[in-house]
């Protein structure tokens, strides 16, 4: 009979193309847009609301910047995003350890 | 249902590891084979031309010195194009340091070059060591810095450099051409190998 696993996964992460962008930042200090939109191939629109709801969180910072008179967006990972990501990934392995 | 659970678990976590590697191998390569690469068909060619210009005294600076310009903008054109893939573009960052680092290190090697010209009693076979040894002397400095193999390089290339002007000075230019137009191009054809297997 299989355990029932009760680890909840934190779901303003628990998303494809969040769960992405989270990972991005914690591999890269800063992120543009740009950047960001390619990698995961996303839509400006759909992008930016997945930013909205991680910057919400404060799980990252967002900040715009003119570089050579062209507006650019950057994102950052906070302390607490960074926490939050690593007890995701915990929970991952917690999960996959629970039925091996 | 738990099955389920757990697949998607490994999937996620291939997503991750995934994308983290992707993100670094794309902050860590702005080119720097292919600069390579570059600055050390500059060592050929220089040498090739200061052979042909050097009955021609103060000519040999003008010939460095547009061959550094060309070198220095085909520097500039990979740079930007490899950082066009990075997280944040460095390019900007990158070619200030290049320029900031390296146009004070070659402007003294020209000034010194161009005494050497300009003095009768010294042989123009000088120039190209002078030049040589401003540039290990840049490599010393980026490998006690930042690379264990510049280092070497600089290393190699600096006493190679005296060996040269006191045994083989006749020869010097072309024996210092080759050999840091080699070790470039190797070095440079070693990065962009690396790079590959990230």
């Amino acid at each position: 009979m299989e355990e029932h696993i009760a680890i909840n996964l934190n779901t303003a992460i628990h998303q494809k193309a969040r769960l992405g962008i989270m990972s991005i930042l914690m591999a890269s200090n800063e992120v543009e847009f740009n950047y960001l939109k390619d990698s995961l191939k996303l839509t400006d629109g759909n992008l930016s609301s997945h930013l909205s709801l991680l910057e919400k969180e404060k799980f990252i910072k967002i900040k715009k910047k003119f570089i050579k008179k062209k507006p650019k967006t950057l994102c950052r990972m906070t302390d607490k995003g960074r926490q939050a990501f690593e007890e995701y990934l915990e929970n991952l392995e917690k999960i996959i350890r629970s039925m091996s | 249902m738990n099955e389920e659970k757990k697949q998607e678990a490994l999937e996620n976590i291939e997503l991750i590891k995934e994308l983290v590697l992707q993100t670094k191998k794309h902050i860590g390569h702005y080119g720097g084979g292919w600069i390579s690469i570059i600055w050390g068909l500059f060592c050929f060619v220089g040498v090739a031309g200061q052979r042909l210009f050097i009955p021609h005294g103060p000519l040999i600076g003008v010939w460095w010195v547009v061959l550094a310009v060309v070198a220095g903008f085909a520097t500039y054109l990979v740079t930007r194009s490899f950082t066009k893939n990075q997280p944040v573009r460095a390019q900007q960052d990158y070619m200030r340091y290049f320029l900031r680092f390296w146009i004070p290190l070659m402007l003294l090697g020209y000034t010194l070059a161009t005494f050497i010209a300009l003095i009768p009693s010294l042989s123009n076979h000088y120039i190209s060591i002078v030049i040589l040894l401003v540039v290990s002397t840049g490599y010393l400095i980026i490998g006690f810095l930042f690379y264990r193999w510049i280092l070497y390089l600089g290393t190699f290339g600096y006493i190679g450099s005296i060996i040269c002007a006191i045994y083989f000075l006749e020869y010097s230019d072309m024996i210092l051409g080759i050999l840091f137009g080699t070790g470039l191009i190797t070095a440079g054809l070693v990065i962009n190998k690396q790079w590959k297997n990230t």
